[in-house]
Order: C-alpha cells, then structure tokens, then sequence
C-alpha cells in the first residue's frame, strides 16, 4: 500500500517537473492566479462559447481540441473532441496543452484543481455582460500573444455596441418574451445579460425583474406578463404553431394573437461570447419582422 | 369522527379547495375577474376578459380538477395496497408502482416504444404496463408461502424503485434532444402543470372507476386486513382479490403518472390520516380517502405554485417534504400496523 503511495507520489513529481516549467503569474477572472507559459501554442477549450471567444482573439490554431459541444466557427471541425460534462480528465492530460481554458458559467473549479496537481494551469472566463465580451477577447489576447488580432476584433464588436447603443430610442418597446424552452418554459431572469440584448434590439424584456436567475416560467405568468413578441431559442426550423399546440390558452397572449413568435438559433443567445451581438441583431430581426396577414 | 359529520365536512373543504385553487396561483388575479370568469361560462357569454378567462378557467380550474383527481387516484390506491400487504407502509410510491410507470411513459415520450392503439392511449397504456410489471416483480420477491414480510416488500420496493429511476434517467441521457431531456424531470419529480381540459376526462374516468370497485370491495378487505386463511375461511377469493388489487392499482397509477409524473407519499400519508379518524372499516376508509387525498393534493399543488412568483415547482418537491418525515415517523412507531 505504501509502497503503491510512493510510486504515485514519485509519478505525479515526475509529471509536474516534466510539463510545468516556470510561468508568469497571471490573475484569470475569478481571481485565480494561473502560472501561464511565455508562449504558449497548445490549449485546450472546456466550453464552447470560450472557444469562440478564442477564435475571436485571434488564437483559433493555438487550440488543439474543444469539447464534444462545439460546432463553431466551422474551423473547430478538423480539432480533437473531448467530452465536457463532466470533463474527461484523462483526454485533457493525454493531449499536453499548455494552457486549458474554462468557462465560470460550465465548468467545475474542482476540474482546474485536478489538473494543476498534474502540471496543467487552467485560465477562468467570466463573461456577464456585452462589456465582458469584449474585454475577454482583448484578455485573452494578452494572455496567448496575438493582441493586434484580438484588439481588432474587440473594437469593431465595441464600434457595433456603441451603435446599438446610440440608436434613437423606439416610440414604444414593445414587450419580449425571451424563452429556451418550448415545453418546459425556462427563460433569464435576475441580473442575466439576455436583458441587455433585448433593450439593445429596441425591445423590453417581460422576465428582466424574475429574481431566479434561470426560472421555469409558469403558463399563467405569461398571460398576465402578455408579451407583444416572443422569441425562442429553438433553431431557426422550429414551427412557430408548436408553441400554441404546447400552450393551448396562449392565444389570448398578444404575441401569439398577431403571430409575433419567432425562433432563432439558440446559441446565439446562450452562449456568452462574440457571437451575443448576431444575437442582438437577430432579436432586432425579429422585432421588426411585418406581422404575417392571418 | 362520526361519518354523519365527516361528508359535509368533506363537502365544505372541497368548496373552499376550489375557491382557493382557482384564486391563487403565480401571477395575482382579483377576486371579483374570478366572479366574472364564471358568471360568464354559467351564462354562455363570451369571457369579458379574454387573459383572465385563459388563467382562471383555461389553466387554473383543470388543473385543480386533475390535481383533485390524481390525489384521490393515488390515496385510494395506497388503501388497497395497504390492505393488499397488511402493512401501513406500503404506497404506489414506495414500492415502485410510480416509478415503474414513470420509466413506461418516459420509454414511450422518448420515442423508444411504439406507438400502440390510438396515439391518445399510448402514454396511459405505456406507463401501466411499466408499473404493472414493476409491482407484480416486487410483490413476486417479496412474497412468502402465506404472507408478505415488510421487509423484504419495503426493500425490494425500494430497489425496483431506484432500478426504475435510473431507467427515465438513462433513457434522458441517451435521447438526443436537450429539450426531451428536461421534460423526462417531469416523470422523476411529478408535476400537474400539464393539466388541461383536454387531458382530465381519463384520469376521471380511471378514478372514479376505480372509487367504485373499491367501494364494492370493501368487505373483503376488510377480510383480507384479518390475514389470508382467515379471509379464505370467510369465503373470501383471496388470490382473484389480490390480483384484482394489482391490476387496478397498476391501472389507476399509470393513468395518474401517465400525466401527472411520479407524485410521493400522497398514497401513505392520506390513508393514514383518515384511518386515524373513520376507522379502519373500508366502506368508511375508501371514500374518505378519495376525497381527503384530493384535497390534500390540490393545497399541495397550491402551494407548488405560488411559493415562487411567477413560476411552477414540480409538486412531488412538496409532497416528498411533507411525506417523508411523516414516513420515518410511521417507520419508527410501527408496531400497531391498523389501530
């Protein structure tokens, strides 16, 4: 038994003295200080909206694998895929990155852990707002050494915030109901950055004073909340009419009276990266979309 | 208490029940809409307010009626699984009828059985076929030469219970579709958000078929709580009585899960609590079951969706808060199965 000990303690030595040379002291976003390689070329995404945010940096051909989620920009095609929830540690080591990036939002800091006990750092993103968006490109261009490329990213995504930020202010907003589920009716609630999108499209949203952060809305609410459009993150082929068929008493709800519901690509909105301002716009589309003649 | 006073007391409760069933909710409605949603339906008018129509009589009345009748379904069923076992522990949820019927419906919502009959029966058949072979697995382990040992029916309830779960579990994990995958949470928790007119005439029918041929039975589980040969001796048919009860009790609880998921405890605590005020006899203990077991499960539900504004908690959250401490107390004063 000790003797088994040993040998593990001088394996897992042995590991970290082989792939963890000296690196720069780096705080991530959830103030963790990572001890990051000067240049890195190899790292692993445990999340795929972090990968987008590393493509938006500039970084893409610095990744060797993403998780079994990913399925953008099309590039993450031809890349090594490693199973996310939970993470497959064993995949992660196997693949010697430098440098592993996570998400707060999907990934486990326990993960982290165990992979800093076998020499491998691990970087946190937070992204909570449109604003972080931006500044996680620009951090994460530091942080891997492709700078230009991500400050260029990053102020053309702030130029287009600033533009959706100074459209004139709508006569009315006419009230959004943002929705991820069509059976079970999840949706944002509390201080969730999906407000934002909606208020940046010209529209209100009805759930922005829910205090669960991802509350089940109950039908009721929304006949008394009467949203004037809906918007669901159930792909661009789902068929509008399947939401009246699930909720048979939404015909008195405005938005489903004047046929004012609409499905998009739900990773445009779920997925707290570059890609929230398609989102935005895709919300914007959706608003002003002419209401079909019955 | 005398059954002379307990239905019009039932009666008055139920009266009071409905009221607040359909006054309270997620979302704040005033008394006096409530009024006019009514008066407008008892009169044929069109609804006034067609937003409040849609709440009070769209949503918030069939829902009371199915969480009414899923309540009494279940409650009657724990009395004659009671009877059936000679032991107060014993319910459709504890001994897996529920999950068994849960993994059934779940197999056939996900698409891994075919769909058999007219599409609208599959559910209801799905789930008691699974709670049908779950409960007759259990009953079979559990068995003796002449009785049925606590024990051994709590136990392998509870195995068959967890072998079930993790069926609805797999199936969800395996199914591709992320939005089948929350709803198959529905099935493990129990939740009467689906209650639509559309959807209560069968749970009806089944437990008021089921309050029937109860009622017709009450005297030979009366004989039955005695023990098998004394019942035998009473010219009781034992084994076609316990089959029946099987049956029956598979039928009323797919039915029930079938569109209402799997709800705890209502099976044990309601039976329990009635006995403690009618007595033991059936003709006395299945009717009032039926009616308690509605309401308890209609202020559960009640409860379910108005602790949180705006939103809906599954209620078998709440009936499992409530249910089991009173099951461990149950547990630990079990020596006087049916005083």
């Amino acid at each position: 038994m000790i003797r088994h000990a040993l040998l593990l303690l001088v394996l897992v030595s042995a590991c970290r003295t082989e792939t963890a040379p000296p690196g720069r002291p780096v705080q991530d976003d959830l103030g963790r200080t990572v001890a990051v390689p000067a240049r890195i070329t190899r790292i692993v995404s445990l999340a795929p909206s972090v990968t987008e945010l590393i493509y938006a940096a500039g970084a893409g051909s610095k990744l060797v694998a993403v998780t079994d989620a990913d399925n953008f920009p099309p590039e993450v095609t031809g890349l090594e895929r490693i199973q996310a929830l939970p993470v497959n540690r064993e995949a992660v080591v196997v693949l010697r990155p430098q440098l592993v990036l996570a998400s707060e939002q999907v990934n486990d800091p326990r993960d982290a852990d165990a992979l800093a006990t076998l020499g491998i750092p691990t970087w946190f993103v937070v992204v909570d707002s449109l604003g972080d968006v931006t500044r996680a490109i620009r951090a994460l261009g530091m942080l891997l050494g492709t700078e230009p490329a991500a400050n260029r990213t990053a102020d053309s995504l702030d130029a287009l915030h600033a533009a959706l930020l100074a459209a004139p202010e709508p006569p009315s907003r006419p009230g959004v109901l943002l929705l991820v589920g069509d059976r079970s009716l999840f949706s944002f609630g509390g201080q969730s950055y999906a407000h934002d999108l909606v208020r940046l499209a010209g529209g209100r949203s009805v759930t922005a004073d829910l205090t669960t952060k991802a509350p089940v809305l109950s039908d009721e609410f929304v006949l008394d909340a009467a949203p004037d459009v809906i918007v669901g993150a159930f792909g661009t082929e789902y068929d509008p009419a399947r939401l009246l068929e699930n909720h048979p008493t939404w015909s008195a709800v405005p938005a489903v009276r004047n046929r004012a519901v609409h499905s998009i690509d739900p990773d445009l909105i779920l997925r707290p990266g570059p890609r929230l301002f398609s989102g935005v716009l895709a919300i914007r589309d959706a608003l002003r979309a002419p209401t079909p003649s019955p | 208490m005398r059954t002379r006073i307990l239905l019009p007391v039932l009666i008055a409760a139920s009266l009071v029940t409905l009221v607040a069933g359909v006054g309270w909710g997620s979302v704040h409605v005033a008394t006096l809409d409530i009024v006019t949603v009514f008066r407008d339906h008892l009169s044929g008018r069109q609804p006034t307010d067609p937003v409040n129509d849609a709440i009070v009589w769209g949503l918030r009345l069939p829902r009371v009626v199915l969480a009414f009748v899923v309540g009494s379904a279940l409650s009657v069923v724990g009395v004659a699984m009671q009877a059936l076992v000679r032991n107060p522990l014993a319910d459709p949820y504890v001994l897996g009828l529920s999950s068994g019927s849960s993994a059934g419906a779940a197999l056939y919502f996900l698409g891994f059985v075919p769909v058999a009959l007219t599409g609208a029966l599959s559910l209801p058949l799905a789930a008691f076929l699974g709670g049908l072979l779950t409960i007759v697995l259990v009953y079979a382990v559990a068995r003796d030469e002449s009785s049925v040992p606590v024990t051994r029916l709590l136990l392998a309830g509870v195995a068959m219970s967890a072998l079930m779960a993790s069926i609805t579990s797999f199936i969800a994990f395996v199914s591709p579709d992320p939005n089948k995958l929350r709803s198959v949470l529905f099935w493990l928790l129990g939740s009467l958000s689906g209650g639509s007119w559309d959807i209560v005439v069968w749970p009806i029918v089944v437990s008021t078929v089921g309050l029937v041929v109860l009622l017709a039975l009450s005297r030979p589980l009366d004989a039955m709580l005695l023990g098998e040969d004394p019942a035998r001796s009473l010219g009781v048919p034992v084994e076609r009585i316990k089959r029946g009860i099987i049956g029956l009790a598979a039928l009323m609880t797919g039915t029930m899960v079938a569109y209402s998921g799997a709800i705890g405890f209502v099976g044990l605590i309601v039976p329990h609590a009635t006995r403690t005020l009618v007595g033991v006899s059936h003709r006395r203990v299945v009717p009032a079951a039926f009616f308690a077991g509605g309401l308890f499960l209609v202020w559960a539900d009640l409860l379910a969706r108005s602790l949180i504004p705006g939103q809906d908690l599954p209620v078998g959250i709440v009936t499992a808060l409530a249910g089991v401490p009173f099951f461990l107390v149950l547990l630990r004063r079990h020596r006087r199965p049916f005083a």
